[in-house]
Order: structure tokens, then C-alpha cells, then sequence
């Protein structure tokens, strides 16, 4: 087992960051850490690279300590929020990093890892965001790590820079790595992940794999135009979710055939209905009780702008 | 139907110990005391990274690079006692101590002290604080790289810069403030300058991991430049006011002064220069000697409680 978390709480003040987490991790998975902004991924990451102790419980990193040479020696990782000396260069800075480490890739292996091949010889002050985050991610390989931990890797990234972003940590992970990393972003959860774990409060509230948490909590959305009161709709015993979007009223269900049977019988004129599967953000939504929206994840998965302002069901 | 699961509020744990990973070879259960550690697994091209020197030397190349990167930093920390020594020292060198030393001769050594508390303070203190500030530190601590990399790194740096600073000062002491020595006068005094400087440096590894990053700046002007100044290295003691001549033998920086001047010139001389009789050489060694003691045991304590705090 790579990693093995034993009810393991942390407890800042009044602040219960993690309640009890248990997971594992085994050698080869890509693994997402999903939760909302709080939730406590950040904190876990934390917790399992040995930066924070937990209050209790147990984790172990490649069987022992986290905070131990022999696990440091074998985890890379992209912290948020890690400035770097910005009068370095790209060059300098991983070549720092290639020697923070017993076992190193060449460095033309690791820029080319990381898409810096051209920015070698650049100060990383005058790299932009996308450059920077990738800059980070050739710091967390620079040691071959067998683990890699990617702690929201692209926020404040550009669609097409995540797309790219992600490309390169799949090259890794092919490599027969681990990687976990934690996101908000649904749609990176579904592409990249073999196994999503679902995290709120400082729980894990579910785990499976991208399909089968999708699966569990709402298969279908049914959208449709009517004049009808959103709330008649959030009442019906087969919604799980109702919000208005752009004149739409956008259901969220796993009974679709029940749903328009009664909608029909209740004599609802539908218009421009569209049946279609639920994307994972409504998923997570259904999962964290509807509070696990931040703006960010509007604009990743482009669609249920309203999800917040929404009613609940 | 489908092996996601959602965990009940009431057995989290239960639920977890009864799934298997969903991919992967089947590894025993977990069960009881047997650890199962993967093996190292090493990519092709992985090739062993070159040992502890190796990583000195590199960060100590970047340490430096970086500094002389940014010219403010420069020109704060090595040109600013130089500038200030080539203005001051000069019409200075028209008068004489009893044994012939001129003033810009005593001058010298002043500016120096002044130039490596600034270097101790600000390459030391500004810089952590900043870079612990920024996450940087935080991030270097989740590799498998000791401690003393980083600190020594900076040792390494902060030494060469000082070197760097007290030869400016004495080529400039040497053209333009007719300052004469024999040669191991100039070797004695650059030897205690940079010793007694380091010496300092616990204060700046204070000021590093106990202030705040945004206010480690300010605090690093409020406490060097009083001490300069109080310690004699612009204008001698005997000019200053009373009560500061009063305070000066508690401090540090001081004595610091006083074991410099000592390698300069006589006893009389710099008792004619500061206006202050030379105390017992071991009581200035003792006050550096405590100074970097108490500091240092600060800054391991801030050290340790940056570690144990950091929670974001």
C-alpha cells in the first residue's frame, strides 16, 4: 500500500479540518481527491506528506512515517501557493531540485516531462500561470518520485492549459507512478482519475470509480421549458435536485420515465424537453447536500450556472 | 450494480476496511501488523543525483545568482557602508589619533560592522521571512532535502557577499581615505569583521522565522540602523548623546565594534576615537558568545514552532 489513512482527524482550534478520514491509496492508481473549497484536501495532502500531524488516528506512507527520508526520497509535490525565488531560472530552480533528491531524471527529460524544454533558460518571473504550474510539476518529478501528490494543480488555469497540464501528469502516471491529486474541478476528476474520492467536511462521503459515483447519485438530467413553480417540481418524490437555468428547469433524477410520467399526469405542458446523463458536477452537488459549488467549478463544467442559487430537493 | 459506495456518516471506517482497491495486483489484506511497501520503481532514465556537495554547491549557486540577480539587494546590502564609508571617511583622513592612526583608518572598521549586520539581517532575516512567507521553505520541506542545505546555502552566501563587501571597503579605505596598514593589520580586521559578523547571524534567523513575512523588512531597518548607530560605526561613541553612550556596552553590536577596533589601531587610540576606555577583550567575546547562543536557541525555537504551526 502506498498510502494507508486510519481515522485520521485534524482539529485547528475550533476548526475540525479532517473528522475521521480512511483511505488508501495502491501502487499505480490515479486517484481524485473531490470536495469543495474547506472540505479538507488540502489538510489530508498535508497530513499524508507528513508536513502536518494529524490529532489522531494513523497514516502511513510506503508503510512507515510520511515525515521519513525513505518516504520523502520516493513522493513528489505540487504544493498551492509555493513561491518560487523569482530571479531563478526554470534551469537553476530544478536543478536545486534534481539534487534535493537521492535518485534524479536528467533535466532534458524533466523539462521536456513539464513542456519547459524552451523556457529553460527563463527566470521564473517571467513565466506565466500555466508556465509556473508546470514549472511546479517538473519540481515533483524532478526526483522520479514512485508517489506524486498534485494539490489543486490548476486552478487559475485556462481551459486549454489545464488540458495540456493534465497531458503531462498522464505521461507520468504512465510511467507506472501514483498520483493523487485534489480538484474541484469535476470534469478533471471523470477525465484523469481511475478512482474519485469524494471528500466534505473532513469526511470521505464517497469513493468508487468516476462512472460508478456518477451512477450512484443521479443518472439522468431532464431539461425541459414549462410554466410551472420550480418548487411543485423540487417536491416530486423523484427529483433530486430542480433549478432554473436560462428559462429551463433542469431536473436532476435517477427515475426519468417515472419523473415525466408524473409530469405528464400532473398536466405540465412540457417544451424542448432533453434527456441527457448527468455529468459528475451534478453528482458531486447531489453528494456534498448542494453545497459544494464554488464559481470556479461553474466555469469548468461550463453548464448549471444556477446550481447554488438553485432549491434543493 | 455498482461498486462506488457512499459512506455512512455513522461507520466510516467499517465501510472503507471492507472494500478492496478497485485496480492493481491483489496485495494481501492489510490486516494486522504486516506492512506491505511497494518497491522503489525507478524510471529507465533515473540516474543517482550526486550527494550532499553536490547539493551545497547548487544551492549555494543559486543563493547567489539570485542575490546578484537583483541589484537593489546589491546595492542595499554591499554598496550602501562603501558609498557611505567613501563619503564620510575621506575629510577625515586630515586628522590623526595620538599614535599617528588617522580617523578614516578607525572609520573603516565601523562601516564595515555596519555593512555585515546589514548583510546578517537582511540575507538572513528579510530573506527567510520572505521565502517562508511566499511557501517557498514549506515546499523544500516536503522534499527529502536536510535542513542544513538551506541554512548553509545561505551561510556559504552570506559570507562571500561579506567578503565582497569588505574588499570594496578597503579599496575604496585604501584609494581615496589614505588608510595605510600593514598587511596583517588588514587580514586581522577582515577576520574579525566577518567572524564577528557571523557571530550576529542567529539574529537574523530570529527575525527570519519569528516576524512576520510582510513586516520582517521594517523590523530588520528598526533594529539594525539603531544599532549601528548606537554602537559607534557612523560617528564615534563620544559624539552621541549621554544616554546612549550609557546604553552601548549592552549591546551586541558593540562589542562587535570593540574587538574590530581592537585589531585597528592602540588601546589609546581607540580610546581617543570612541571615547571610551577598551574593556577585557573576553568581555566583548563573551557578549558575541551569548549573542549567538540566546539568538540561536530563539531561532531553532522559531524554527521548530514554524514547523508544527504551518496548517494551510
Amino acid at each position: 500500500m502506498v498510502i494507508e489513512m486510519r481515522g485520521v482527524t485534524k482539529r485547528y482550534g475550533d476548526v475540525q479540518a479532517l473528522a475521521g478520514i480512511d483511505l488508501d491509496v495502491e501502487p499505480g492508481e490515479v486517484v481524485a481527491v473531490l470536495g469543495p473549497n474547506g472540505a479538507g484536501k488540502t489538510t489530508a495532502i498535508a497530513v499524508m506528506l507528513g508536513l502536518t500531524r494529524p490529532s489522531s488516528g494513523q497514516v502511513r506512507c510506503f508503510g512507515g512515517d510520511p515525515a521519513r527520508y525513505e518516504a520523502r526520497s520516493r513522493v513528489g509535490v505540487m504544493l498551492q501557493e509555493s513561491g518560487v525565488p523569482s530571479s531563478l531560472k526554470v534551469a537553476e530552480v530544478v536543478g536545486l531540485f534534481q539534487r534535493y533528491y537521492p535518485y534524479t531524471l536528467p533535466l532534458d527529460e524533466i523539462l521536456e516531462r513539464a513542456d519547459l524544454v524552451e523556457k529553460r533558460d527563463k527566470l521564473v518571473s517571467t513565466l506565466s500561470g500555466g508556465q509556473r504550474q508546470r514549472l511546479y510539476f517538473a519540481l515533483a518529478i524532478a526526483g522520479d518520485p514512485d508517489l506524486v501528490f498534485l494539490d489543486e494543480p490548476t486552478v487559475a488555469l485556462d481551459v486549454s492549459a489545464r488540458r495540456s497540464f493534465w497531458q503531462q501528469v498522464e505521461g507520468f502516471a504512465a510511467l507506472g507512478k501514483t498520483v493523487l491529486f485534489s480538484t474541484h474541478y469535476l470534469d478533471e476528476a471523470d477525465a484523469i482519475a481511475q478512482r474519485v474520492v469524494v471528500v466534505d467536511r473532513g469526511r470521505v462521503i464517497a469513493e468508487g470509480s468516476p462512472r460508478d459515483i456518477k451512477r450512484l447519485v443521479a443518472d439522468t438530467t431532464v431539461r425541459f421549458a414549462a410554466d410551472v413553480a420550480l418548487e411543485r417540481v423540487a417536491a416530486m418524490p423523484e427529483v433530486q435536485r430542480a433549478v432554473r437555468e436560462e428559462g429551463f428547469v433542469v431536473v436532476t433524477t435517477n427515475e426519468p420515465e417515472a419523473l415525466l410520467r408524473r409530469l405528464f399526469a400532473d398536466g405540465v405542458a412540457l417544451r424542448d424537453l432533453r434527456v441527457s446523463d448527468a455529468d459528475l458536477e451534478a453528482a458531486f452537488v447531489h453528494l456534498t447536500n448542494g453545497q459544494g459549488l464554488t464559481s470556479v467549478a461553474h466555469t469548468a463544467a461550463g453548464g448549471a450556472a444556477a446550481a447554488t442559487k438553485g432549491v434543493s430537493a | 450494480m455498482s461498486t462506488a459506495r457512499v459512506i455512512t456518516k455513522a461507520s466510516p471506517s467499517a465501510a472503507a476496511a471492507a472494500t478492496p482497491g478497485p485496480a492493481g495486483p491483489s496485495l494481501p489484506p492489510a490486516a494486522g501488523p504486516v506492512v506491505v511497501v511497494p518497491p522503489r520503481r525507478l524510471s529507465p532514465t533515473a540516474r543517482p543525483s550526486g550527494g550532499r556537495w553536490a547539493l551545497l554547491a547548487m544551492q549555494v549557486r543559486c543563493e547567489l545568482v539570485s542575490n546578484l540577480r537583483v541589484p537593489e539587494f546589491l546595492i542595499g546590502v554591499v554598496a550602501i557602508p562603501v558609498m557611505l564609508f567613501a563619503m564620510f571617511g575621506p575629510p577625515n583622513a586630515r586628522w590623526s589619533l595620538p599614535d599617528g592612526t588617522l580617523v578614516s583608518t578607525m572609520m573603516m572598521p565601523g562601516f564595515g560592522a555596519f555593512g555585515l549586520v546589514s548583510l546578517v539581517i537582511f540575507a538572513f532575516g528579510v530573506d527567510i521571512a520572505n521565502e517562508r512567507g511566499k511557501g517557498w521553505l514549506r515546499l523544500m520541506r516536503a522534499t527529502p532535502a536536510p535542513g542544513w542545505a538551506y541554512f548553509g546555502g545561505k551561510l556559504v552566501t552570506s559570507l562571500a557577499l561579506a567578503a565582497l563587501t569588505l574588499l570594496a571597503l578597503f579599496v575604496v579605505a585604501a584609494l581615496i581615505a589614505q588608510v595605510r596598514l600593514p598587511l596583517e593589520r588588514w587580514l586581522a580586521i577582515f577576520g574579525v569583521l566577518l567572524l564577528g559578523g557571523m557571530s550576529l547571524a542567529p539574529l537574523g534567523f530570529t527575525l527570519g522565522f519569528l516576524a512576520r513575512p510582510r513586516a520582517a523588512s521594517t523590523i530588520g531597518n528598526l533594529v539594525f540602523l539603531p544599532l549601528s548607530f548606537a554602537s559607534g560605526f557612523f560617528f564615534p561613541l563620544n559624539q552621541l548623546p549621554e544616554f546612549l553612550r550609557a546604553l552601548a556596552p549592552y549591546l551586541p553590536t558593540y562589542h562587535y565594534g570593540q574587538l574590530v577596533w581592537r585589531v585597528t589601531a592602540s588601546p589609546a587610540s581607540v580610546e581617543a576615537y570612541t571615547g571610551i576606555a577598551l574593556g577585557p577583550v573576553w568581555v566583548s567575546l563573551a557578549w558575541l558568545a551569548g549573542t549567538f547562543v540566546l539568538f540561536g536557541a530563539l531561532a531553532v525555537w522559531g524554527y521548530r514552532r514554524q514547523r508544527s504551526r504551518e496548517q494551510t
